[in-house]
């Protein structure tokens, strides 16, 4: 059976990866990342309206940093397929007050849309996990980090693979 | 410990609008709450990132546990909340 996981990073391309990008703000940020979404096909350009709408209908920041914009439930139809990604502001982007960093943002139709949701926020309750998404510098990184089972075959790192466990 | 067990009522699930007026609650009350789903371990029910990890769908059963003075009312409370329809209700304060 595949876990959530491997869908969570079987979602995340790595032309969605944008590790140096730069906003205004809030909106200016959120537009970014749809136009990424836009950018790889997953979403109608219409679809950043959308997640322009549901931010101001209800704030995406979820703690540590991080903030994962997507759509309305009206806004489903403007997605071609389900996809994630992943938009660093080494800066900052203002949140309304809050700090945000790291960008995931979401194109998904049915409820793959939650379990997406509930993988990010187990890996983010990790605060080494969560500071490692906030400063890797390899998108390969990246997506290990959002699949379990590619960082057990990320074993090229000494540093990282102290906790000696075998696959 | 005082526990409820509940049946999540909300169309879109916990998470969105529902969890943040669910979280919200839960850290307005005077003892800690913690809300687990299946047999992962429990996360605080007043932490965003702690219940949305749980997951849980409309139909999903949480069971929800706190201690101290007053818990059983404030265990009715938050299980009424989620037995409802959070997306209909208006948040006190986004």
């Amino acid at each position: 059976m595949r876990s959530v996981a491997d869908r969570a990073a079987g979602l995340l391309a790595p032309e969605a990866i944008r590790l140096d990008a730069r906003a205004a703000g809030r909106d200016d940020a959120v537009r970014l990342c749809g136009q990424v979404l836009v950018d790889i096909g997953a979403a109608e350009p219409g679809y950043i309206d959308a997640m322009l709408d549901r931010e101001r209908s209800i704030s995406t920041y979820l703690g540590e940093g991080v903030a994962i914009p997507h759509g309305t439930n009206e806004g489903r139809d403007l997605i071609r397929r389900d996809a994630l990604a992943f938009v660093r502001f080494p800066e900052g982007a203002d949140w309304n007050g809050e700090p945000v960093t790291v960008c995931i943002a979401i194109a998904a139709r049915g409820d793959g849309h939650m379990e997406i949701l509930a993988e990010l926020a187990q890996a983010l309750m990790d605060p080494d996990k969560a500071r490692e998404l906030r400063e890797a510098d390899d998108p390969d990184r990246i997506l290990a980090l959002l699949d379990p089972r590619a960082e057990e075959e990320h074993t090229t790192d000494p540093l990282q693979t102290g906790q000696g466990h075998t696959v | 410990m005082p526990e409820r067990t509940v049946i999540i009522g909300s169309a879109q699930g916990l998470h969105a609008r529902p969890a943040k007026i669910f979280v919200h609650r839960a850290a307005q009350q005077p003892v800690p709450v913690s809300i687990r789903a299946g047999d992962r371990a429990p996360v605080p029910a007043s932490s965003i990132l702690g219940v949305l990890s749980l997951g849980a769908a409309q139909g999903t059963e949480v069971v929800l546990s706190a201690d101290g003075d007053g818990a059983d009312a404030v265990l009715d409370e938050l299980a009424e909340l989620l037995a409802g329809d959070l997306d209909a209700e208006e948040p006190d304060h986004v």
